[in-house]
């Protein structure tokens, strides 16, 4: 997880999927999580996961990198895949692409969205505590994360962390993550200080989520609506599978097309 | 950790439905304790607390897939009631990472947050029996014991992902592509499990973790009982 890179990358894109709201991009993650739930084919995750390949191309982010965010879930899925193993591949595979592509899925709505947006998008089905921790959070991993990169930093000059002394590493790191919960409670304290002067009150203000659509806002749901309307077919009606390697073919030439364009664009 | 790093679509529906329900009602009294006591000076707490629980679980443990995630210390810390308010929004931040599916934060909140009420009571349990000079051990040996018990907690809701048969939809019927249809059916993925097999693979794995995870907690927990003894008073339950 790398959560400076992922907040970096949502506010600096400037994709259609960057301009679209941040509503209708939760519109178009449900679908598609939606329809990696419903289907349990071998061939249609893998179309899934092409399209959204394909769409991560689109954002005019760094490919590798956004799919290497989204792999780390593939680890437990091998646990699970050799847990359930009986000797079918296609069964590990399914196990391990509903974990792969169900992640690309929510790191390309997050690449593509600042997290205080799509907080605005839940604020309404939350309690108002969660809600208000979500955004404080959010807020106190950037400090955190400059803290614990100073902390590393400074153990390591000072021998703090070094080869084959692990127990004496551990107690190190230990005590660094110690001193950071101490410095993040003098923090929150201050923190809490500085909102009572700006007038908190118990409730943080934030704009509310727009819903007016623009043409960006469309193609996120219609690529959604696609997704989704392919999946559920082949769930109601089974002759639809028959058509299942022409699916892939056309997520993989549109994969390979889009690829094509941005290196010609670059 | 004992994250249930399941992907969406694994386990059945009506697992991942309860995952919520009971993460919502646990949630409800959770805030209705933590409405009592003073919500707005705990929102930073939580707001830090939570943070550091994603800053320590940006640190993977690589050859074990293992990463620490301080549930015991926000037990302690926060108490076991607003300490699973921090856990719901850990789980569902690092949900939008791709980290565990989203539908199952429900259910990973209620594994978790069991490690923070856990760890919580066993640690003032130890504190009351050995006594207040060994806060080390009874707080490392406290996060050992409910690490043990989510782990148990865990295989348990993979083995209950197995058993139900109503959510079995469309097992039969003329499949046109042969090769896919024993993966067809989302309880199927569930059903085929081996549970020795994956219990040993998991004890094996986070068999390790626990007993790291035991012991940063008893350091944290040394070091901050040094420098801030006022956080771990047993009367923050």
């Amino acid at each position: 997880m790398d959560v400076a890179i992922i907040d970096y990358y949502a506010n600096n894109g400037t994709s259609f999927l960057h301009k679209a709201k941040a509503l209708w991009k939760v519109v178009f993650t449900a679908l598609v999580i939606a329809s990696i739930i419903l289907t349990n084919e071998f061939y249609m995750l893998l179309g899934i996961y092409i399209t959204l390949v394909t769409i991560a191309v689109w954002t005019r982010l760094p490919v590798s990198r956004i799919i290497t965010i989204a792999a780390y879930p593939a680890i437990f899925a091998l646990i699970f895949a050799f847990a359930m193993w009986n000797g079918s591949w296609l069964k590990a595979g399914v196990i391990i692409l509903k974990a792969l592509t169900a992640a690309l899925t929510m790191v390309v709505l997050i690449v593509t969205t600042p997290y205080p947006d799509v907080f605005n998008v839940l604020r309404p089905f939350l309690p108002r505590v969660i809600a208000e921790g979500l955004f404080v959070t959010y807020r106190s991993v950037f400090i955190l994360l400059e803290l614990t990169d100073e902390l590393i930093k400074g153990l390591k000059v000072r021998g703090g962390l070094t080869h084959r002394k692990y127990l004496r590493n551990i107690r190190n790191f230990s005590s660094g993550i110690g001193l950071l919960l101490v410095k993040g409670f003098d923090y929150s304290e201050k923190f809490y200080g500085m909102m009572n002067v700006r007038g908190y009150g118990g409730r943080i203000t934030t704009q509310g989520t727009k819903t007016s659509i623009n043409r960006n806002d469309v193609l996120a749901i219609a690529l959604g609506l696609l997704i989704f309307a392919i999946t559920i077919s082949t769930v109601i009606e089974k002759k639809v599978l028959e058509f299942g390697v022409y699916i892939l073919l056309c997520s993989a030439v549109a994969l390979v097309i889009s690829s094509i364009y941005k290196q010609f664009q670059n | 950790m004992s994250h249930l790093h399941i992907p969406d679509g694994v386990l059945p529906g009506w697992l991942v439905m309860a995952g919520w329900i009971l993460t919502a009602l646990i949630l409800a009294f959770s805030i209705y304790r933590t409405r009592s006591t003073e919500l707005k000076r705990k929102v930073p707490l939580i707001g830090i607390i939570s943070a550091l629980m994603i800053v320590c679980m940006t640190i993977p443990i690589v050859p074990i897939a293992y990463h620490i995630n301080l549930s015991v210390i926000a037990g302690i810390i926060l108490g076991p009631a607003v300490a699973f308010v921090s856990i719901f929004i850990v789980n569902l931040i690092i949900a939008m990472f791709g980290h565990g599916g989203i539908t199952v934060v429900g259910l990973n909140t209620v594994v978790v947050g069991s490690e923070a009420f856990i760890g919580f009571y066993l640690f003032q349990l130890f504190l009351a029996i050995i006594g207040r000079d060994s806060i080390m051990w009874s707080s490392g040996l406290a996060a050992v014991i409910a690490l043990m018990i989510s782990t148990s907690i865990l295989v348990g809701v993979v083995y209950l992902s197995r058993i139900d048969p109503a959510t079995v939809i469309g097992i039969e019927g003329g499949h046109p592509a042969e090769v896919a249809t024993e993966a067809n059916i989302p309880s199927q993925l569930t059903k085929g499990i081996n549970i020795k097999s994956f219990a040993k693979t998991i004890l094996i794995l986070l068999g390790i973790g626990w007993l790291l995870e035991g012991i940063i907690t008893a350091f944290v927990i040394k070091y901050v009982s040094r420098v801030r003894p006022d956080l771990i008073l047993p009367q923050r339950a």
